[in-house]
Order: structure tokens, then sequence, then C-alpha cells
């Protein structure tokens, strides 16, 4: 599977990156009879799991569903803490969820399936939207104006309540939307984490409703986090492509999962300056560290955000450079999630073990080798404006040069949907 | 009893721009006003004997130059006086300035960064541009993007049209501006902080968002399209207070036969069978016209003037979601003589600082700070504030050698911690003089009256809610097609005959205008 170099061979395709988009990239140029050579960076020390929804077309496509491939969605999917003793568990079937938010709030759980339905018709328009190329709403080709048109129509024909909701939900902030639904800090506190999710945004921060949605993608109805399953361990184990590490060799089309700024940092002197410029102004602040937690892991994912309040000071405390002094923290199985902090200072794994009342030394964090998403999901930065305005279509200003990772379109925590759209323009392209 | 073709009730600017324009095509028109003077928020008072002050709105920049032309303002006695500089001091004693001369405050910016001054000009073209790009929608009426209807399709058509005229690279600037913070935004352009906190400053004004939140880009842009006389990003002063300017509408508005009723507070609307009839006063007298307009805001429009059973549950649910929060106050002071700025003593050559505006913006965290007060429901400590010295350019508004200074202070919120009391405001009001005094010493010996007004207080005085002072939050998702509520952005009601055309509605906020003037289309358009 692994070879110590790939020069000496003609090939086609060299894909720079050997994580999940990359992969994905590869296997679907690989299918369409390309020759493809994979360069993958020494791996990261990383968790074997992928968070985040991996859209089943894929899966499909490929013949992942091996036996080998693990997609864990666990139920309870979130359990939170209260105040007053006792926990808010939240279930995938969605009565069970409305019964135990019964126990906080009655006028919460009646509102419960609504809210679950609504935000997944909402979510559903996304999903459309993330499998194909971004729109291109500056083109002049009567192609993609009838796709447009279509894509159009499409939503419209959701019904009034979905249009109006769309329109007004995605520049919101998240509290202002669970504030309009629910009065419950621990619920409100649970699903407004989401909102803020590898965004150094608070949850009064508008756009933060989108990202709520963004991360609700693919997830069944009454379900607000992404699951995660192996699937870079099973495409690493698939046939069909040649994973090298080292130098690349020599090809006629360069295909990179890597962060915008590492992919266009080669080409740099033969970049208009311009571009140049709008690429390093993406906004790709990190304010996640990630860590494991020793022992044996609890059964259902733990969220410590006990109300909208407590994220917004975690973020006051990021806005001005500083590490939360009382972060957000939420486990799966044994991996821990911590935002918001850039870095791992002396105090954080004590104020993280402190959140989850366990002791200190069981609390292990990394500090991570910049953005995952290579980019912040603002409304700035998706669709036609993802990774730069007018270069969403995963070609470059370089001829030969095409980006696949979660810095392009659809962006991260959908894991081989960019590398899949990307492979797809490739084909056409090449 | 006089039966009236159309009832505006609120006098505030754009009743009183729908008024004259619907006077102007001949209706009989009576507009009914609550308080004892026409103006709503842009009203001038004598509040202390001598010293008159723009209340609440302070500075004109957004009135649209149409309405100017159509109504022939400047014959009812409009007269705006140019503002031609903001001085910002800094904590460590150094200012930043913009002067009325290009060069010169490109000169005075390459003092703090010779790449930002090398940007300036850039950005203002940019911004110059957008401005002008969006200029055309806001003497739009929004359409409908739900509806299959012929017109609305074809608005939406045009209005892609519009957009993709820009060319790409002003379509994503556009992007950016309605969706970015101003602080991100401005950080690709520049980076002198107190630069940023001036112009993102801007980005604030009326919301409950700090520099960092995102939404508040567009508002940056929305202040940029103040034209007057053409000329965009120029404030000004009305000769005699912004009552000036509701006092030359209402002329106008008389002229063309309209009659206005101060002292003359509505109660209700009164509705049958599904269509608007007349209006109960406050006082029980009740009087009758096929068309009543309310130019007050959409919660007293939708929530107060009707009865729940004339309206759908959808839009009700829809108002009451609709958000205010107001944020900002106002402290108006009668001075013995002009404050010295530390960051310049003497007011520079011809005393000009104190000819336009000063800024309390010395860096982006300064603001942010004061947000994350607000955001906790308390007043900022070290609020942002936009100071003015009216009586600078207009002597008339204060006694020879004393001067008015106006306040606009961000943030104190409506809902504040407890409830706002009088020790609560006097105790806002010693936040502001103090923090004032830190720039400026000795400031405080110069004061001889004070007025403090909180939020609660515009609510309690003008009508607005929450006293937003733009009868409703500018944020994205209460703009256009969505404000005040979706399906209902056209200026028309569930009720038939009933029209709303306050700054609740498209395109909203500033003394602009543009709402009452879009308003009296429409009912002209519709025949009644």
């Amino acid at each position: 599977m692994t070879a110590k170099s790939g020069e000496g061979r003609r090939v086609d395709v060299v894909v720079i990156g050997g994580d999940v988009n990359g992969l994905v990239a590869a296997h679907y140029l690989a299918r369409a009879g390309r020759r493809v050579v994979v360069v993958q960076e020494r791996r990261e020390i990383a968790s074997e799991w992928e968070t985040g929804w991996v859209p089943p077309q894929i899966i499909r496509e490929l013949g992942l569903a091996t036996p080998r491939l693990r997609i864990e969605a666990p139920d309870p999917w979130i359990t939170a803490p209260l105040s007053g003793g006792g926990g808010l568990a939240l279930s995938r079937d969605v009565a069970k969820s409305a019964e135990a938010i019964k126990r906080v709030s009655p006028a919460d759980a009646a509102k419960w399936p609504e809210f679950c339905a609504r935000m997944h018709r909402l979510a559903g328009v996304l999903e459309a939207l993330y499998l194909q190329p971004a729109p291109d709403v500056e083109s002049r080709d009567v192609g993609e104006l009838i796709r447009l048109g279509r894509l159009g129509m499409r939503v419209r024909r959701l019904g009034k309540q979905t249009v109006i909701d769309l329109l007004r939900i995605l520049p919101m902030s998240i509290a202002e939307l669970l504030d309009d639904w629910f009065e419950s800090d621990a619920l409100k506190g649970v699903l407004g984490a989401l909102g803020v999710w590898h965004l150094k945004q608070g949850p009064r921060s508008g756009g933060t409703a989108f990202n709520f949605l963004h991360h609700h993608v693919g997830s069944a109805v009454g379900v607000f986090r992404p699951p995660r399953s192996n699937v870079r361990e099973v495409l690493e184990g698939l046939p069909g492509v040649e994973v090298v590490q080292g130098d690349p060799p020599p090809a006629r089309v360069v295909v990179s999962s890597a962060d915008p700024k590492t992919a266009f940092e080669p080409y740099q002197a033969q970049l208009d300056p311009e571009f140049m410029r709008a690429v390093h102004n993406i906004k790709a602040r990190n304010c996640v560290v990630r860590g494991s937690l020793g022992g044996t892991p609890p059964g259902a994912p733990q969220c410590v955000a006990p109300s909208l309040d407590y994220l917004e000071r975690a973020y006051d405390d990021a806005k001005y450079g500083r590490p939360s002094a009382n972060p957000y923290v939420e486990t799966f199985g044994n991996e821990i999630h911590v935002q918001y902090a850039a870095t791992v200072d002396s105090g954080l794994e004590s104020r993280v073990a402190a959140a989850l009342g366990v002791p200190a030394y069981q609390v292990r964090l990394q500090t991570p080798n910049g953005h995952l998403y290579h980019g912040e999901l603002t409304l700035d930065q998706i669709l036609f404006m993802r990774p730069v305005p007018g270069w969403s279509r995963y070609r470059t200003p370089v001829p030969e040069l095409y980006l696949c990772g979660a810095g392009t379109h659809p962006g991260g925590g959908i894991p081989g949907a960019a590398g899949r759209n990307a492979a797809k323009v490739i084909l056409k392209e090449t | 009893m006089k039966q009236y073709d159309a009832i505006i009730i609120g006098g505030g600017h754009n009743g009183l721009v729908t008024a004259a324009y619907l006077a102007r095509a001949g209706k009989s028109v009576l507009v009914l006003e609550r308080r004892p003077r026409v103006g709503g928020a842009a009203v001038t008072e004598e509040i202390f004997p001598g010293f008159k002050f723009s209340m609440f709105s302070y500075v004109v920049s957004l009135l649209r130059p149409e309405i100017i032309r159509d109504l022939d303002l400047p014959r009812h006695g409009l007269h705006i006086l140019p503002l031609e500089s903001t001085v910002t001091p800094m904590e460590n004693g150094n200012y930043l300035a913009a002067w009325a001369d290009h060069d010169e405050t490109r000169r005075e910016l390459y003092r703090h960064s010779p790449r930002d001054a090398e940007a300036y000009d850039e950005y203002g073209h940019l911004m110059h541009f957008m401005a002008r790009a969006v200029k055309p929608i806001l003497s739009m009426v929004p359409p409908d993007p739900t509806s299959f209807a012929p017109g609305d399709l074809a608005g939406l058509l045009k209005l892609g049209k519009h957009f993709r005229g820009l060319g790409a690279e002003r379509l994503h600037a556009l992007v950016k501006l309605m969706t970015m913070s101003s602080a991100d935004f401005l950080d690709e352009w520049f980076e002198t902080d107190v630069l940023k906190a001036t112009k993102s400053a801007s980005g604030i004004i009326g919301t409950f968002l700090g520099p960092r939140s995102p939404g508040t880009a567009y508002v940056l842009l929305h202040h940029y399209m103040g034209e007057l006389d053409g000329v965009f990003r120029a404030w000004g002063f009305a000769k005699g207070g912004t009552g000036a300017v509701s006092e030359a509408i209402a002329s106008a508005a008389r002229g063309f036969g309209a009659e206005i009723r101060c002292d003359a507070g509505v109660s209700k609307v009164m509705v049958k069978s599904g269509r608007a009839i007349g209006v109960a006063l406050e006082n029980g007298d009740e009087l009758r016209a096929s068309t009543i307009v309310s130019s007050l805001d959409p919660r007293r429009t939708f929530l107060q003037l009707l009865e729940k059973g004339d309206l759908p549950d959808d839009l009700i649910g829809d108002i009451r979601r609709f958000k205010f929060r107001g944020s900002s106050g106002k402290v108006n002071l009668a001075l013995s003589g002009l404050p010295k700025f530390a960051c310049m003593p003497d007011g520079g050559p011809g005393g000009r600082l104190h000819r336009g505006a000063v800024s309390i913006s010395p860096s982006l965290d300064y603001v942010e700070r004061a947000y994350d007060d607000a955001k906790y429901g308390e007043f900022s400590r070290r609020p942002y504030m936009d100071i003015v010295f009216p009586s600078m350019i207009d002597p008339g508004m204060a006694p020879p050698g004393k001067h008015v200074m106006s306040i606009f202070v961000q943030y104190a919120p409506y809902n504040q911690n407890g409830g706002w009391t009088d020790a609560k405001r006097e105790a806002f009001g010693d936040a502001v003089v103090n923090t004032v005094e830190s720039f400026a010493p000795g400031f405080k010996s110069l004061i001889l009256h004070r007025q403090v007004i909180t939020p609660l207080d515009i609510e309690k005085i003008t009508g607005l809610s929450e006293g937003n002072i733009f009868a409703g939050e500018l944020a994205l998702h209460q703009l256009f097609f969505l404000r005040p509520a979706p399906g209902w952005a056209k200026f028309t009601t569930p009720v038939r005959g009933f029209y709303q055309a306050g700054s609740g509605t498209h395109p909203g906020g500033g003394i602009m205008g543009a709402s009452g003037r879009l308003a009296a289309m429409t009912i002209l358009k519709n025949g009644r």
C-alpha cells in the first residue's frame, strides 16, 4: 500500500495530503482511469476517528460499506449536567428527548418536535448545496444559469415557511434563534455549543445559526451532534491508489487537500498579489484544543456548556487573546473537545478536568496544528466565497493546481464532500 | 365631521414625508402627533433656558436627496451646515484625525501607518462604489421572495441582474459587507488599531452588537450612504437642530394642504370587516378616513394599534420576534466653555476640533469591552461616544460665549439589570462624564446643566419601542423583504386600507425619509 517513493513512474495526478478529502478525491480520480499517487505528510498522532457526516454517496460509490467501517452515532447523543443535580440526556428518538426536556421545561418540550423538524428541513437545503460545486452566481454560462434557476425553484418548492426560515435564520446568531424557541438554559447551552463549534465567535454573533445548521447536515431529525467514523482508516486500506511519503513525482495535475495558505505557498511568485492578499485574508483562527480522556470513557457524550452566557463568556476571553477561564468542554468516547483555546496553557488541563469532574491526570490535551477546517465557516467564507471569492470551483489561478480540502466548499465537518466535488470538476476539466 | 382621504399616525419625519407626498398628489391628509411638537426623534428642544438641543437624533446625512428636491425643503427652511472632521483622542495622549481636506487626512494617517495611508484611498473608492451599488435598493419596494406573483418574480430578477451587473469583485465585496464584522472587514484593509476602532464604531451605532460581531460591516456601509447634495459621507447639522428638518418637512406638507394636529395621540385603528375605517384618539374622539398610515414602529403598529383578531397569527409571532433592543443613550450638556482635550489642547488651527466630531473610540478592544458590559445587562463603564458641539457651527443653539455639547453614547442596554431607575440614570451620566474627563481634564467644571437620556427615556418620550433609534435593529435578518416581517415588507398590512411607513420598514434607520416616501408611493399606486 505504501511505497517508498513514487519517482520514475508516469502519473496523471498527484494528490497532496492523505486526509479523507485527499483520499476521496484520489479514489474518484483513480476509478475514472487516472493514474493517481497520494503524497502523505507524516501523520500527526491523531485519533483514528473522523468527526463529521460522511455523505452516503461516497460510501456507496467508493464501496466503503465493508465490515471495517464503523460509524458511531451514540444514543443518547448528548448528556449535560444540570445545575440542580441530575442531567439532561437527549436521545435519537424525538419523543424520548421531549420527555427528558419536559423535566427542565414543559414549554420547551412541547416545541421540541417542531424545532427538530424545521431545522432538519433547513439542513436538507444545505445538504443539496453541499453535494455539488458551489453555485456560481457570476456565471454567464447558460448551463450554470439553468442550474441556479433549478436550485432556486427547488428551494421555493419546499414552501413559504422554509424559504422565510432560510433567509431569516442563516444570518442570525444561534442565541437569537434559540431564544425564539426555548427558555431552558441547559437546553440552549447544549444546542448553542453546536453553533460555535470550531468557530471563533460567541453564540451571540451573527452567522452562528448557520454554523449550527451546517453541523446538523446529514444527522437524523432531532440529533444535533455530528457522528464520528473511522472512514479515513477504511480509505487507507482501499486498493487503487498509491500512497507515498516524501517528494511528489511529476504529474500533469496536482490536487492539494492542504489548507489554501499552505497549498499556494510554493506558487507565490507566479500569483497575482491581489489573489495572494485574498488567500492571506482567509480567517482561520483556531480556537479548539482536542485531547483524550483517560480511564473508562463515559457511556454517552457529555457537554459542559450550561448556558448561552457561559459560552459567551468563554468566548469573551478568546476575543482578547486569552484561553477561556471556564471553557466549553465536550467528550465523545474518550475524545475531548475544548473551546476556546488556541494552545494548551499550563492550567488548561486542570480546568477541563474540573469542568468534567474527573482527576486532572486523566486529561491530556494537544495543541493543534492550525484550524481543523482550514478556514472558519462564517457567512463570508462559504459557498462561492470559499476558499477565496471567485475561486470556489476547486480550480486555482495555477493551471495545474486544484484544491480539494476542507478549505474549499462545502468546508470542514463533512469529510469527503469537498474531495468528491473536486474530483468531479477535475475529471471534467483535465 | 370631516372625512379625510388619509390619516397619518405619528408626526416623525417619515410620517411627515408620507403626508407631504400624499398631499402633493392632491389627497386630503391629516397627521396626528401625540407630543406637543412634530419630529418624533428628530426634535430641537430648549431643555435649559437659552440652550437648545437636538434632543435625540443629532446629525443629518441620510436624508434622501430626492425628498429634499421633491418637497423643495430648502425653501421651507432646511439648511445643512457641514460637519467636516472627526478627531479620536487616544489613551496615550496621541490622536487620529480625519479632516475635511482629503490630502491632509492622508498625511495624518501616514503619521500612524504609511501602509494604511496607501490603502485609505482604495478603501474609500470601494465604499463609495458599494454605497452607490446599494443605493437603488433604498428606493425599491422589496419583492417577496416567496411569492410567485409576476411582479415579485420580476422584482427578484431585476435584483439579481443588478447584483450581477456589479462585476465579480464588487459582488464579493458586497457579500463581505453584508456578512462580516466591521473589525474583520477593516482588518483586511488597515493595521492602525485606532483607525479600525473609529471606523468600526460607525458599524455598531444603533445595534446591540460589538465591532467583532458579524453583521456590523453592513451598518458601516449604511452610514456611508449618507449623502448631502450628492456628496457621499458628508455629515452635517441642520441649522436650528434636527428639529428644523422635521419643521421643514411639516411646512412642505402644510404647503401642499396637509393638516397637522399635535397633542393628538391615537389609541386604536378602527377596523370593520378587515378594512381600516378610522382612528380612535386617546381623548375618545374618532376620526374617519379611507386610508390610515402608521409611522410608528412595527411593535406599536401591529400589536398596539390593532386588535389581535385583526391579524394572522404568524404575523403576530413575527412581530413579537422582531428585535428592538435599544442600546444607545444620549447625554446633552450645557457648558460654560469649550473643553480642552489633552491630545489637542488648543483644538487645532481655528479650533477645528470643536467644529467637527470627537469620537471616543481609542481602540477596538475599548469598544468591544464597552459592548461586553451591555451584553450582560450593564451600561458601559467606559462607553463609546460620538461628541459634537452644535453651538460651534450654529451659534443660535446657546447663549453667547456658552456652548452645547451633544454626546451619543453606546452602550446603554434597554434591559439594564434591575431596570432603569433615577439613580442608575445618574450613574450612567457619571460614567459618561468621567470618561470624557479622562480625555479632557477639567471638562467637568464646565458643566452648567446635564440631561441624561436612557433607552427607557427614549421609549417613554418618543414611543420608539425599547428605545431603539432605528425603530427596530438593522440586522441582516431584519432588512429588506424581512423588514418588519416576511410577506409584509411592502408597506401594506393584512388590514385593507392600513399602511406602515416608519423606519421599521424598508430601508429604515437614520433621518432618511425613504420609508415614508416609498409608503406614499405604494398608497398612491394602490389608488387609495
